[in-house]
């Protein structure tokens, strides 16, 4: 038997200490916890909504699930990509970007379709009527690796043999589709790319911010942001479980709740061929 | 309106300059409390201000360095929902270029639009100040970050809570420094209107009893040793002692009459004794020749002769000190007799009297005969002390009445000069005569002068000659 001396014990208790003092995150790894990332796609800012949805998730796998959130698109698919978290919830465009590394787990379903809009907004006032009247505007884009915050708004102008830097005065990132509606409900900029789904449920959830706002155009349907994992690691236990629980998400009562808060009806699997339309206008946008 | 305060009573007019100088008192203190809240508020806002632009700074340092448009608005837009919220009214921010990058109002500055317009009116940090009945104040600052210059910060602070607090402070100063003036003032009148009332009292009883003072009742006196009641009580000693130097005087005055008469008396005796000498020849004579009836009739007329002489002299020595005369009116009569009154100190003397009284009877009637009498009586005995050759001349003078007395003695010396001229007090002894003539003249209005020509004094009387025929009274 080791006798306690002195050593003995400040050292036990320096231990004690340290393990008290280590992230949750990684007693939670030990213990074979989830980590999922989150783009800023959508009500990133609601705490509410964050803690049902990982609530659902944790319940229905029956481990830890822990929600990563980062500022910008490009660093939630680089932790994606380099295996700091298990799976994310990304945008269409992003998971084309790196199509070659990552398949669809699942795909929401908003209004009966795994499909959603972009929406040029511009201030309630304002006569614009399509995006040519919004030449010389200030602009304000989501994160450059959005869809329905960049990618369309920036195609359309390619199309047209015009680029965002030249044809708007001036464009700025909110890194977020809430502030892009922010920036123009405030006057901040004259015009915003953003994304249709999220500015359907501010309509709803926050009337005050979307009504000093109006559509000027609306995009073609696209693909719904969908939940991706690294395609080397679709066959781990925790990826499938991850993709089963999402595909019966609406079975649950959490989940239910969740999926109610998120003003989304469910979640089915989805195939590549549902991103044709945003392959379509990456095409566009990067033959220039 | 100074000549008029000079008129309002010294009771009134102290606890009014108390009240005064209260007031006074009180704007000075207001003054020096508002300038103070002025310069605490001052200090405050700059504090605000500096710390504002030091937190900006910080926070969008780097976002401005970057020309993060959004990450500068959202930071304002963060930091107008914090604790200063109230006090910021509005936040632009600038790049190097003096374009605005945000603001937490994007109409009132658009992105890219000039700083400098909107900055206009603006001051430093240092420079701010709360006074003035603005409610809101424009700051502009240089954004320092990692010690260089990255942008310009404009904000506008709002201070109406500042102004409504040195107003409100102003109007409890007012309302405050109001009351407790007026209070102060009111005790202090009232103190002091206490205070000074032995004063007014003695002003007042000073007022009523001129010429004549009085002392101040017992039950009007302070109580206590106080300056006050050691001044009314000597007042009142003063009051005692004028009463009793009065009454001396008036029996000085009265005496005076038996004076002039005094010194007459030895030649009276004189003037009474010769006749007297004769008569008890004649009586000698007539028991000699008692049974010559011619003798008699001739001794009996020098009889009467002598004995009216004696009657007369009597009966004008009498009048001459009568009190029941004070009344009767002067006339030529008294002229006789204050001749036969003097005539036998002028013989006995052997001086010549030039005797020349030419006012008819009529105008002589508006005079009293009594201070006539001792005017003119003691202007001859005092002409008669002196020299050889004396003169009584009365006249009529249009209005007045012109009486001059001159001898060609050595002239008047300075304290007779003084007893006849002046109405201060005299000191004991001595005449009492030419002050009795000056008193008198001046009950009667008159003007005494002295003139010394080439040997000669003339003391000259001027009295204006009463109308109606009112006979003047003393």
């Amino acid at each position: 038997m080791t006798p306690i001396t002195r050593r003995t014990i400040i050292r036990s208790a320096s231990a004690a200490a340290f393990a008290a003092t280590v992230p949750s995150a990684f007693k939670a790894r030990a213990g074979g916890s989830f980590r999922l990332g989150l783009t800023p796609v959508f009500l990133d800012n609601d705490v509410a909504v964050i803690d049902q949805l990982r609530d659902a998730l944790s319940t229905a796998m029956g481990m830890a699930v822990e929600l990563e959130q980062r500022r910008t698109y490009q660093e939630v698919t680089g932790l994606l990509l380099e295996g700091s978290v298990d799976a994310a919830w990304l945008c269409g465009y992003p998971y084309l970007q790196h199509k070659a590394a990552l398949s669809l787990l699942a795909v929401p379903v908003w209004n009966g379709k795994p499909l959603y809009q972009s929406y040029l907004i511009a201030e309630k006032d304002d006569p614009a009527q399509s995006l040519e009247n919004l030449n010389g505007g200030t602009h304000a884009f989501s994160d450059p690796d959005s869809n329905s915050g960049y990618l369309v708004t920036a195609s359309d102008l390619v199309r047209k043999g015009l680029h965002p830097e030249g044809f708007f005065s001036r464009t700025i990132f909110t890194n977020g589709h809430r502030n892009v509606v922010r920036a123009v409900s405030d006057g901040l900029v004259r015009s915003g790319s953003v994304d249709g789904y999220v500015w359907e449920v501010l309509t709803s959830e926050e009337p005050k911010l979307t009504q000093r706002t109006k559509i000027v155009t609306k995009s073609e349907w696209l693909g719904f942001p969908p939940f991706c994992a690294r395609t080397d690691r679709m066959g781990d236990d925790k990826i499938r479980a991850l993709q089963k629980v999402l595909l019966e998400l609406g079975q649950t009562g959490r989940g239910r709740a969740a999926l109610q808060m998120l003003q989304l009806d469910g979640l089915i699997p989805a195939t590549p061929s549902l991103f044709d339309g945003i392959a379509l206008r990456l095409h566009d946008y990067k033959g220039t | 309106m100074m000549p008029s305060l000079q008129h309002i009573s010294l009771a009134i007019r102290v606890p009014l300059l108390a009240a005064g100088l209260m007031v006074l008192l009180a704007v000075v203190a207001a003054e020096l409390v508002l300038n103070t809240l002025d310069d605490l508020q001052d200090a405050r806002i700059r504090e605000i201000a500096k710390m504002h632009v030091e937190a900006l700074s910080v926070a969008l340092g780097p976002h401005v360095l970057r020309d993060d448009v959004w990450e500068v608005y959202d930071t304002l837009t963060r930091a107008s929902l914090g604790t200063q919220g109230q006090r910021l009214v509005f936040t632009a921010v600038g790049n190097e270029n003096g374009r605005v990058l945000a603001a937490s109002d994007p109409v009132r500055a658009p992105v890219d639009s000039m700083i400098g317009e909107l900055a206009r009116g603006a001051r430093s940090p240092q420079e701010l100040s709360a006074t003035g009945s603005s409610t809101s104040i424009l700051l502009t600052a240089p954004l320092m970050y990692q010690g260089r210059n990255v942008g310009q910060v404009l904000t506008e602070l709002d201070i109406s809570d500042l102004i409504s607090e040195r107003m409100r402070i102003g109007r409890l100063l007012v309302l405050a420094n109001g009351v407790a003036t007026l209070g102060l003032a009111l005790i202090g009148y009232w103190m002091m209107r206490r205070m000074l009332m032995p004063i007014t009292r003695l002003a007042r009883r000073m007022h009523e009893t001129a010429g004549a003072p009085q002392p101040l009742p017992v039950s009007d006196l302070p109580n206590g040793n106080s300056e006050l009641s050691r001044l009314i009580n000597t007042y009142n000693e003063m009051a005692v002692a004028v009463q009793a130097k009065a009454e001396t005087e008036r029996r000085l005055a009265e005496r005076e009459r038996f004076v002039s008469l005094g010194r007459l008396s030895s030649s009276l005796a004189h003037e009474v004794n010769n006749p007297l000498g004769g008569m008890l020849n004649i009586t000698d004579t007539l028991h000699k020749f008692a049974d010559q009836p011619a003798v008699v009739r001739q001794s009996a007329e020098l009889l009467s002769r002598g004995l009216a002489h004696l009657r007369d002299i009597v009966r004008a020595t009498l009048d001459q000190n009568r009190l029941d005369r004070a009344g009767a009116a002067l006339s030529l009569q008294d002229f006789d007799d204050l001749k036969l009154l003097i005539s036998p100190e002028i013989n006995l003397k052997h001086q010549y009297l030039d005797w020349q009284v030419s006012v008819e009877g009529s105008l002589m009637s508006g005079f009293s005969s009594g201070p006539m009498r001792q005017i003119i009586l003691n202007l001859l005995l005092n002409a008669s002390a002196a020299a050889g050759q004396i003169a009584l001349k009365m006249e009529q003078q249009g209005p007045h009445l012109e009486l001059s007395v001159v001898d060609n003695g050595p002239g008047l010396s300075d304290e007779a000069r003084f007893r006849l001229m002046s109405a201060a007090p005299i000191a004991p002894g001595g005449g009492q005569g030419l002050r009795l003539v000056r008193d008198l003249v001046a009950e009667l209005s008159g003007v005494i002068r002295t003139k010394k020509t080439a040997g000669r004094t003339r003391i000259s009387v001027t009295l204006p000659i009463p109308v109606n025929d009112e006979v003047t009274q003393c």
